[in-house]
């Protein structure tokens, strides 16, 4: 969030908030593109894990709970896989939904900003 | 638009210039003095900003820390009742793992820090568990908004500085002008 120099362009309180938002968006932005990436990674090794358990001939298998390797039948285990990437892909789906909210409350404000500024703002990442 | 609070957790707002000329003749600053205070302040800031940072990440680590053992104490309660034993892998040292039998059990001990172990009912242990994953998340919620607080703290001052660093560029630029048309 770097001025233009000399453009002397009054800053109201109102201009100030709307940079805040705009600050705390991309912020907030951010840490949406980290925790996607991370729900991603876990839906595919759920997948992963699912693909395995299909292939595996044992009836029983170890399935980590806490600290320990429990040992638990293949039928239940996939239950539980199942039950695991359902709740992660609606959380992925959360989260890509709060994403593009940002994203579009973002583009507002740079309209605003920009509208007032003109180039005397630097909205962009570098 | 929220109204913007004074201070949060002892953290004192950025006040904001509403005129650079004002601010600057009312605090009796000349526009270095100004710059290196802004500047002062943007570093006490940043510094809180690393503090909570820290705060948060440990916070984070402990959700699903207390996650995995409610997982296993479910685990356990689910099978009271049905007589069924669960047999599991534990680990004896770092990739040395045994096989256990861990009977049908209406108790488990939850280590609860300096040196104490408590044995608690299962659904005692799960009760306290999820008023621990409730309050992680509850001072995790906290921390976040105080990030969000002092995130603004740090535009406005930011700005300011900004803002401050122009006004004086511009002044120059107009003492030049000026010097330059009387000179001629």
């Amino acid at each position: 969030m770097q001025q233009g120099e000399g453009n002397e362009t009054e800053v109201t309180w109102e201009d100030q908030q709307n940079i805040n938002a705009f600050s705390r968006l991309n912020n907030k932005f951010h840490e949406l593109e980290d925790d996607i990436k991370l729900k991603k990674e876990m839906l595919e090794n759920l997948e992963d894990a699912s693909n395995e358990l299909i292939l595996t001939d044992e009836d029983v298998v170890r399935y980590q709970l806490g600290e320990v390797f429990c040992h638990i039948l293949k039928d239940e285990v996939e239950e539980r896989l199942d039950a695991l990437k359902a709740e992660s892909e609606k959380e992925l789906e959360q989260l890509e939904e709060e994403k593009e909210a940002v994203l579009a409350h973002m583009a507002k404000l740079k309209t605003i900003l920009y509208g007032k500024f003109k180039d005397s703002v630097n909205l962009e990442e570098d | 638009m929220a109204s913007s609070p004074s201070e949060r957790r002892g953290i004192p707002a950025a006040p904001f210039v509403h005129d650079v000329q004002t601010y600057l003749s009312q605090s009796g600053l000349d526009t270095n003095a100004a710059l290196t205070t802004l500047q002062e302040r943007l570093q006490q800031y940043k510094l809180a900003e690393i503090k909570l940072t820290a705060q948060r990440r440990d916070l984070q680590a402990k959700v699903p820390d207390i996650k995995k053992c409610l997982a296993i104490v479910e685990s356990l309660i689910s099978k009271l009742g049905t007589g069924e034993e669960t047999r599991v892998d534990f680990e004896l040292a770092e990739g040395i793992h045994a096989q256990a039998l861990i009977p049908e059990t209406k108790t488990v001990c939850l280590w609860l820090g300096a040196n104490v172990m408590l044995e608690y009912s299962c659904d005692e242990a799960e009760a306290l568990l999820k008023k621990n994953l409730e309050n992680a998340n509850t001072s995790l919620q906290a921390i976040i908004e105080d990030l969000q607080f002092l995130r603004d703290q740090v535009t406005i001052t930011e700005v300011t500085i900004a803002r401050v660093f122009n006004w004086d560029v511009h002044q120059r630029r107009k003492k030049r002008q000026a010097a330059a048309e009387s000179s001629s």
